[in-house]
């Protein structure tokens, strides 16, 4: 069954239309990368899903059942934008809050246990509003987590977090998502998405541009063979020629090479041409260029 | 694995709701700030007006004496015997009525806290019932109303010591019997203005200013109504009005905010 299962979607602003018959499925237990430029309509839906805001028309199902059943929505923990916290309350107090809207039992015990995943545990007695960004984040992704919720819907939940706290958020959703929870996250740090994501929704002006696991990605995502010359132009033409798909990268100034191996391809144009290459490698498209790849020939 | 998706029932709902509800205003300082300017603000309104009572001003140009008005009988800043509009004077504006107008800054500025703050998200994400959050707000916030109201009482009771102002019943026409149906009057009335602020919150939502401005705008129009429903010497009559018609008015501002929580966008 899928955690989420949304058909036509749509919501309007007035006259603009923030999310414009989208559909979308999230499996149980998978870790959800949705993808999209700013103001594609990330935001909307995830606030669609949390019953934040009126979709416009379409429906929305949490495990089979209408997003506004009561049962289904206390299965999910959020971080929408910046955790909803008072900046006059301490960390601590503005947890006992959420537990007992949670209707947790064991309410210290819970806060201890999601402030240590997170490791905020020194921070319970500030104030919400004298934590550094990173730590706001990461009081949010704890707050997120109170009760164990089955479903995670994560608004840019990495932004402002540091190496460290980019680690352990990805290790807990790993961790989570082995344990079947079920994570819709959106962000616009692909590569570390890339590390975590089982599978992507990209999402462009309120449609859903393509929707794939993480294998299929994969599969889109062909490894390729960069070298630099000093007849750049000349070794891209004999390429192309030979292996039927070369291109000069303009950022880098590398030729590429798909389909080829490293080793052959530098042997082919030394030995044929008498081009030297002077750097060569081996890489993958990453999710980062598929996803701009795909923006531009979208806009094409 | 799938969700194990069980539903609470409406009454551990509200259970938590409430729980939410009443550690958040005793945590929240507007709470206390409310309450000492309940208890302080009789005090000072007597105490200061005892001093100008009885003085007489004369206006320069016209010569014109005018005799400064002052409370005479505690009582006075409880309310008026006689069930009448509201006395464009002092004693018939400077009383315990003022209190409607705080209880409706708080409801706003409670209830406004929850959509600044985005705390909305957390609570409104896992709570699809807006009646819950509705029901529990408007009891929450009656009941610091009755404590205001309360504090408001024992305040006027100390002020008129200090003032040395007369304690006599029969002087305003009222008796201890009638002066306890009037507080309990005043005290239910205050339900009506609690769901006036609270519906006109759900509407201003993160914009405090508006429901500030608006419970304000609407506390004006039933200000002069209030001393004719809760005089001092209130009879069964006024008792039963105020205690069916508060809660009943409630209910239906209530269902009215409800509706807009549940049809309007939450950020």
């Amino acid at each position: 069954m899928n955690a989420i299962e949304i058909r036509n979607l749509t919501k309007a602003f007035g006259d603009k239309l923030a999310v414009n018959g989208l559909t979308m499925s999230v499996p149980e237990g998978a870790i959800y990368g949705f993808i999209g430029e700013n103001g594609s309509g990330k935001s909307t839906t995830e606030k669609c899903i949390c019953g934040l805001i009126q979709p416009s028309s379409g429906e929305i199902k949490l495990w089979g059942k209408d997003y506004r059943d009561q049962g289904a929505r206390a299965q999910i923990g959020v971080l929408i934008e910046a955790p909803g916290c008072f900046p006059n309350y301490s960390v601590w107090n503005n947890m006992k809050l959420q537990a007992a809207n949670l209707g947790i039992k064991n309410e210290d015990e819970e806060i201890r246990r999601v402030l240590h995943l997170v490791r905020m545990d020194g921070a319970a007695s500030n104030k919400f509003k004298n934590c550094s960004l990173g730590m706001k984040q990461r009081i949010g992704i704890a707050f997120a987590l109170l009760g164990n919720p089955k479903l995670l819907v994560l608004d840019e939940p990495i932004n402002g977090l540091d190496a460290d706290g980019m680690r352990i958020m990805r290790e807990i959703l790993l961790d989570l998502s082995h344990r079947g929870t079920s994570v819709l996250i959106s962000s616009h740090i692909l590569g570390e998405l890339e590390k975590i994501a089982t599978h992507y929704g990209i999402i462009r002006g309120g449609k859903m541009l393509r929707e794939m696991t993480a294998s299929e990605l994969n599969a889109n995502c062909p490894t390729y063979v960069a070298l630099k010359t000093n007849e750049t132009e000349r070794a891209r033409d004999i390429l192309q020629q030979a292996y039927g798909r070369a291109e000069i990268d303009e950022q880098t100034g590398e030729v590429r090479v798909y389909g080829a191996y490293a080793e052959d391809v530098a042997k082919y144009l030394f030995g044929n041409f008498g081009i030297a290459v002077s750097e060569i490698r081996t890489a993958k498209i990453s999710l980062e260029e598929y996803y701009v790849g795909l923006m531009q020939e979208g806009r094409r | 694995m799938s969700a194990n998706l069980k539903t609470d029932d409406f009454g551990k709902r509200l259970k938590t709701m409430l729980k939410v509800d009443f550690r958040r205003m005793f945590t929240m300082p507007t709470v206390w700030i409310m309450l000492g300017i309940s208890l302080a603000l009789p005090i000072l309104i007597l105490v200061m007006t005892s001093f100008v009572g009885g003085m007489s001003a004369v206006d320069p140009q016209t010569g014109l004496e005018t005799e400064m008005e002052s409370f005479t009988n505690v009582w006075q800043a409880i309310g008026s015997a006689g069930g009448s509009a509201m006395s464009m004077d002092l004693t018939g504006m400077c009383n315990i009525n003022l209190l409607y107008f705080l209880v409706a800054i708080f409801v706003c500025l409670f209830v406004g806290e929850d959509f600044r703050s985005g705390y909305v998200k957390n609570l409104f994400t896992v709570r699809a019932k807006k009646l819950d959050y509705v029901l529990s707000k408007t009891v929450v916030l009656f009941a610091a109303s009755v404590g205001m109201f309360v504090l408001y009482f024992v305040g006027a009771m100390i002020g008129g010591g200090i003032a040395g102002l007369s304690f006599d019943l029969a002087e305003v026409g009222a008796s201890a019997g009638s002066i306890v149906l009037c507080m309990v009057s005043k005290v239910f009335f205050a339900l009506v203005f609690v769901s006036i602020a609270l519906t006109l919150s759900t509407v201003g939502k993160q914009t405090l200013w508006l429901s500030i401005l608006g419970s304000l705008a609407a506390g004006m129009l039933l200000f002069t109504m209030i001393p004719m429903m809760t005089p001092l010497n209130a009879g069964a009559f006024h008792v039963i009005l105020c205690v069916v018609g508060g809660p009943l008015f409630a209910a239906g501002l209530g269902a009215v905010s409800t509706v807009i929580l549940s049809k309007t966008n939450l950020i």
